[in-house]
């Protein structure tokens, strides 16, 4: 049984996620811990270079910021309950 | 803490991917945690909401930020097992879909995320008697994510990506966790003094 008040929370969370990781973030100028310390030490990352999805950093193509961060936080929980419920269902049926 | 692509050297991104495996592998068919459908739904949830809450990062002025890991919290609702099957779900989603953190270090972050980070959240709540388990949920969380950073620090430190060695890298990353760790700790320690009051099934 998954609990609706669970779902609720987790669907207000991502509709207010954009004000941290979007508005804020541009707000300071966010950087992930590990980016400002690998920045200290020298490295590069080629996170842009590798791409192969359209939603990287949680980003939408033809979105805004926050729109496509929203959209984006939907589509991440909406496949991780799917995977997580799917592999509950399979060792359900063994 | 998502290492992206470029920071670790073949080895090490091999190294990790191998123990990350063989972990994922008894956790998914040696141990018995399947025959818990109450947990299996919950870690289902839970990842979902881990997921929705790592969204949230918190800025800190002067360009840095912190968000909730909950490999702890994943540990002491779940256990080893489950609690590694829920983050790593989440961590998959994040690497594949997103891209944050890279596919090549997908091994070293679920390690240090959906490992060391479960299993010290989940090892240092249960040590604790029951009256201080809100203490555990703490340590476990702080703990956790200092212990994950120092190990993220040491697979940097040992990559030879890195100009810099273990000498650098793992006071930076493990001194950095440690502090940012005790918010870690609270909001654990918050989530469980408040379940243990709404749905203490959960935590048994």
């Amino acid at each position: 049984m998954i609990s609706r008040k669970a779902l609720l929370v987790i669907f207000l969370l991502v509709l207010v996620s954009p004000v941290f990781g979007v508005v804020l973030a541009d707000i300071v100028g966010y950087h992930e811990p590990l980016d400002v310390a690998a920045e200290r030490l020298g490295l590069e990352d080629i996170t842009e270079e590798l791409n192969w999805t359209p939603l990287i950093d949680y980003t939408v193509p033809g979105l805004p910021d926050v729109v496509g961060y929203i959209v984006a936080g939907f589509i991440g929980v909406g496949i991780v309950l799917a995977l997580g419920l799917g592999l509950s269902r399979l060792a359900f049926s063994k | 803490m998502h290492i992206p692509d470029g920071f670790l050297d073949p080895l090490t991104a091999g190294v990790t991917y191998v123990l990350t495996i063989l972990y994922g592998a008894y956790a998914l068919y040696g141990s018995k945690w399947k025959k818990n459908p109450d947990k299996l739904n919950l870690a289902a949830v839970l990842a979902a909401g881990i997921f929705a809450v790592q969204m949230l990062n918190w800025p800190i002025p002067g360009g840095t930020s912190l968000h909730f890991v909950g490999g702890a919290l994943a540990g002491i609702l779940l256990g080893p097992w489950v609690g590694f099957v829920s983050m790593f779900l989440v961590l998959l989603v994040q690497c594949l879909v997103f891209h944050d953190g890279g596919i090549t270090a997908l091994g070293a972050n679920v390690l240090n995320m959906a490992i060391v980070d479960v299993l010290v959240g989940y090892a240092l709540y249960k040590v604790f008697p029951q009256r201080f388990k809100v203490v555990g949920a703490f340590l476990g969380g702080w703990l956790g994510i200092t212990l994950a950073g120092l190990l993220c620090g040491v697979e940097l430190g040992v990559s030879s990506q890195l100009p810099y060695g273990l000498s650098v890298t793992v006071p930076i990353m493990g001194l950095w966790h440690a502090v940012l760790g005790v918010i870690e700790g609270f909001i654990t320690a918050g989530v469980v003094a408040y379940i243990s009051k709404k749905a203490p099934y959960l935590l048994e």
